[in-house]
C-alpha cells in the first residue's frame, strides 16, 4: 500500500534560551499507509500533539524529513504547503476551532473557497456535507448558536469539504459528552472504511480501540506500536 | 481565496469591533474633512478672487510714476478705473528712484504701440468742498481724457451717460455720492466743485467698489481744481490693450518705450512702474495657494494622526485575529490571502474615513466660508458665499484616504500574514 506520511528520524527542540533547549521529538520514525487508522497516545506533554502538527504540516522538525505523498516537506514553499494543507488533509481540533463571525455553512465553505471553487458549487457541497452531519437546519447558525457536539460536527464537515485523504483528529472528543463522543468516532471510523487515512491523537485510551495501529509516545520517543487486529467496529 | 470572501472576512473584522473601528475611522474623517474643507475654501477664494478680477478690466494696464522692486508683480495697481476691489495691500509703489511725472507726449508715444488701443492719462485727488443743495462734502475727483471715458471706466451708468469727446463743465457721479454723500441727485442739475459749476451727466450704479465714491471730470477741468496738478502731467496712465494675450509682450515695449522717452539707461531702475491686472492675478492667486498650502500641511497632520490609528487598530486586530489566522493557514490560507483580507481591512477603514471625511469637509467649509472672510494678503479682505468642491479633490481626498488606510495597515497585515500556523493556533 502507498505511504501517505512518512517521518523519517524526525527531532524537534525548542530552544529555551539561558535555560538551554527542549527537545518534544525525539527520532521519530513512523511510515502511514493509505487506509490506515492510526492513533497516537500517549500521557500529557509526551508529544503527540507535536507529532500531529508536523504530519500535518503545520510545523517543520529541527531535524530529520517529512515526506507528504511522497514530497519532502522541507522542500515546499509556503504556498506550496498551504495547497497540499487544503486538499489532502482535513483538521478536527479539539476546540473545534470555527469562525465565530461566520455561519455554519460558511464555516464548511471556507476550504472549498481556499481552492477557488465556484461558488454554487461549494454552497451545493458544503450543504450536502451539513445534512450528512445531521445539520440541515442549523446551516446558518453561527457556532455561538450551536452545542458542542453542534460545533464539532461542523467542524467534521469543514474538515470533509475538499475531500482529503488524510483525516487529522486532534482530542476530537475531548469537549464533547460520552452520547456525542461515540457519534464522532464512529464518523471516523466510517471514513476510514471507505479508504480514507484517519490519524487520532487521544490520551484517552479507550477510544484507541478504533484504531488498527496504536502508537504510544513518551517523552518525545515512540515507545511502542501495537497493530490492533480487530479494531472496534461502528456502535 | 476568492477576493469575495476576503472582502467579507475583512468587513467581519471591522463590524465584530464596532466601537474600536469607529474610532480610528473617525480619526481618518477628521484629516480628510479638514484637507477638504481647506482645499475648498482655498479654491473657492481663488475662483471668486478670479471673479472680481474678471470684473475689471483685464485689459488695462496702469504706469505709475515711481519705481517699485516688486512693480513686475503688481505693485501700485489702482481698481479705481474697473470700479471693483481695492487691492490695498498693493499699492504705494513709489518707493523708488528719481520720480518723474507722466506726460502728455509719454501717453502719446505709448498710443504708438501696435498692441495699444488707447492710452489716457488721469489726475485724482480730494476735494474739500463738493456743494450740492446746500450741503459740502470731501469728494474724490478723477480728472480724464472725456473721449476715452467709456473705454476706461467699467462701472455701468445707472441713468445719464459717460463724459464724451467734447464735454466741458460736465461731471459724472459715483453711484454712493449720489445715493449717499447728497441726496435728490439727477442728471441736468448742477453740482459746485470747488467754486465752479458742472453739470451732472451721468450717474454710476452703485458696485461696492472704488468708483463708487468719485465724482469723474475732464481733466482740464480737474487740473484747475485739484490742488497741486499740473497740465499734461499725470498721476498715473491707463492704457487700453487690444489682444490680453500679448499683455507680457505689451508691458515689455510700454516699459522699453518709456525707459527711452525718460532717457534711461538699460542698466538702470526707472522710473515708473508698469502694472498690469494678469501679474495683480497671479500674485493674489499665488498668495492664497500658499496659504492653502500651508494649512494643508497642517491638516494632512490630523491625517497622519489617523493614520497611525489605523496601524494600532490593526495591530489589534492582527493580536485578536491570530488564532483565526491559524485556523485559515490549517485550512490552507496563504500567505498572500491572509494579506490581502488585512489589507481590505485597513483600505475599507480608510474608504470609510472618506467618505465621511468628505461629507463632513464639505459641510463645514460651506459654513466656514460663509462665516468668514478670506484675506488676499496685505489687508485685502474679500467675504465668500461658497466654497468650491471640484471633483478632482473628491478623487484626490478619496485616493489618499484609502491610500493611507492601505499603507497603515501594510505591516500588521504583513505581519499577520507570515504568522506560522502552528503558533498562531497556539495563541489564546
Amino acid at each position: 500500500m502507498n505511504s501517505v506520511i512518512h517521518l523519517q528520524d524526525v527531532w524537534k527542540r525548542y530552544d529555551m534560551g539561558k535555560a538551554g533547549g527542549l527537545s518534544v521529538l525525539k527520532e521519530v520514525n513512523l511510515d502511514i499507509k493509505q487506509g490506515d487508522f492510526i492513533a497516537i497516545t500517549g500521557p500529557s506533554g509526551s508529544g503527540k500533539s507535536t507529532i500531529m502538527h508536523i504530519i500535518g504540516a503545520l510545523d517543520v522538525p529541527t531535524h530529520g524529513e517529512v515526506f507528504l505523498q511522497g514530497n519532502s516537506v522541507r522542500l515546499m514553499g509556503q504556498n506550496t504547503l498551504a495547497t497540499l494543507r487544503s486538499k489532502t488533509i482535513g483538521f478536527i481540533f479539539q476546540q473545534f476551532n470555527l469562525l465565530p463571525t461566520f455561519s455554519a455553512l460558511e464555516n464548511v465553505m471556507i476550504p472549498l473557497e481556499l481552492i477557488d471553487t465556484p461558488d454554487a458549487e461549494a454552497k451545493e457541497r458544503a450543504e450536502a456535507l451539513l445534512k450528512m452531519m445531521g445539520l440541515g437546519e442549523r446551516l446558518h447558525h453561527k457556532p455561538t448558536e450551536l452545542s458542542g457536539g453542534q460545533q464539532q460536527r461542523v467542524a467534521i464537515a469543514r474538515a470533509l469539504a475538499n475531500n482529503p485523504d488524510v483525516i487529522l483528529a486532534d482530542e476530537p472528543t475531548g469537549n464533547l459528552d460520552s452520547t456525542t463522543g461515540r457519534f464522532v468516532m464512529d464518523f471516523l471510523s466510517r471514513l476510514n472504511e471507505q479508504g480514507k487515512t484517519v490519524i487520532l491523537v487521544t490520551h484517552e485510551l479507550s477510544l484507541v480501540s478504533y484504531a488498527q495501529r496504536v502508537i504510544y509516545i513518551r517523552d518525545g520517543r515512540i515507545e511502542k506500536e501495537i497493530t490492533n487486529k480487530r479494531p472496534k467496529k461502528l456502535s | 481565496m476568492k477576493f469575495k470572501r476576503s472582502f467579507k472576512i475583512a468587513l467581519n473584522i471591522i463590524f465584530h469591533s464596532k466601537v474600536r473601528s469607529w474610532l480610528t475611522i473617525l480619526g481618518i474623517v477628521i484629516g480628510i474633512a479638514a484637507i477638504v474643507a481647506i482645499v475648498s475654501i482655498g479654491q473657492g477664494a481663488q475662483q471668486a478672487l478670479a471673479q472680481s478680477l474678471n470684473s475689471l478690466n483685464a485689459n488695462i494696464i496702469t504706469v505709475s510714476p515711481g519705481f517699485s522692486r516688486a512693480a513686475g508683480a503688481g505693485a501700485g495697481f489702482r481698481g479705481g478705473f474697473g470700479g471693483g476691489q481695492d487691492f490695498g495691500g498693493f499699492g504705494n509703489a513709489r518707493s523708488g528712484s528719481s520720480q518723474k511725472n507722466l506726460t502728455a507726449r509719454d501717453v502719446l508715444l505709448l498710443n504708438s504701440i501696435s498692441n495699444v488701443e488707447v492710452a489716457t492719462g488721469y489726475i485724482s485727488g480730494g476735494v474739500d468742498k463738493v456743494t450740492y443743495l446746500g450741503k459740502t462734502a470731501r469728494v474724490n475727483i478723477e480728472g480724464i481724457d472725456p473721449a476715452v471715458m467709456k473705454d476706461i471706466v467699467t462701472t455701468d451708468l445707472s441713468t445719464g451717460r459717460y463724459l464724451v469727446k467734447g464735454d466741458s463743465g460736465s461731471v459724472v457721479i459715483g453711484g454712493r455720492i449720489a445715493n449717499s454723500t447728497f441726496s435728490n441727485i439727477d442728471i441736468n442739475r448742477m453740482i459746485v466743485i470747488g467754486g465752479k459749476n458742472f453739470r451732472i451727466v451721468g450717474i454710476l450704479q452703485q458696485s461696492g467698489g472704488n468708483d463708487d465714491a468719485k465724482i469723474y471730470m475732464p481733466i482740464e477741468s480737474a487740473v484747475t481744481i485739484i490742488d497741486g496738478k499740473v497740465k499734461d502731467n499725470y498721476d498715473s496712465v491707463l492704457v487700453k490693450i487690444k489682444d490680453i494675450t500679448l499683455t507680457d509682450d505689451t508691458v515689455t515695449k510700454i516699459t522699453n518705450t518709456l525707459m527711452a522717452s525718460h532717457t534711461i539707461l538699460a542698466n538702470k531702475n526707472p522710473d515708473f512702474t508698469v502694472t498690469s491686472l494678469k501679474s495683480v492675478q497671479q500674485r493674489v492667486t499665488s498668495t492664497l495657494s500658499s496659504q492653502s498650502l500651508f494649512l494643508s500641511a497642517i491638516a494632512a497632520i490630523s491625517l497622519i494622526v489617523g493614520a497611525i490609528g489605523i496601524m494600532n487598530t490593526m495591530f489589534t486586530s492582527v493580536l485578536e485575529k491570530t488564532r483565526e489566522i491559524g485556523v485559515l493557514k490549517a485550512l490552507g490560507a496563504k500567505n498572500t490571502d491572509i494579506l490581502t483580507i488585512f489589507l481590505l481591512n485597513s483600505g475599507i477603514i480608510g474608504f470609510i474615513g472618506g467618505v465621511f471625511g468628505v461629507l463632513l469637509g464639505v459641510l463645514s467649509s460651506g459654513y466656514v466660508a460663509s462665516i468668514s472672510g478670506v484675506s488676499l494678503g496685505g489687508g485685502g479682505r474679500m467675504g465668500l458665499a461658497t466654497a468650491y468642491v471640484s471633483p478632482q479633490l473628491i478623487i484626490g481626498v478619496f485616493t489618499i484616504s484609502i491610500l493611507v488606510g492601505l499603507i497603515s495597515g501594510a505591516i500588521p497585515a504583513y505581519r499577520a500574514s507570515r504568522l506560522r500556523p502552528i503558533e498562531a493556533l497556539r495563541s489564546e
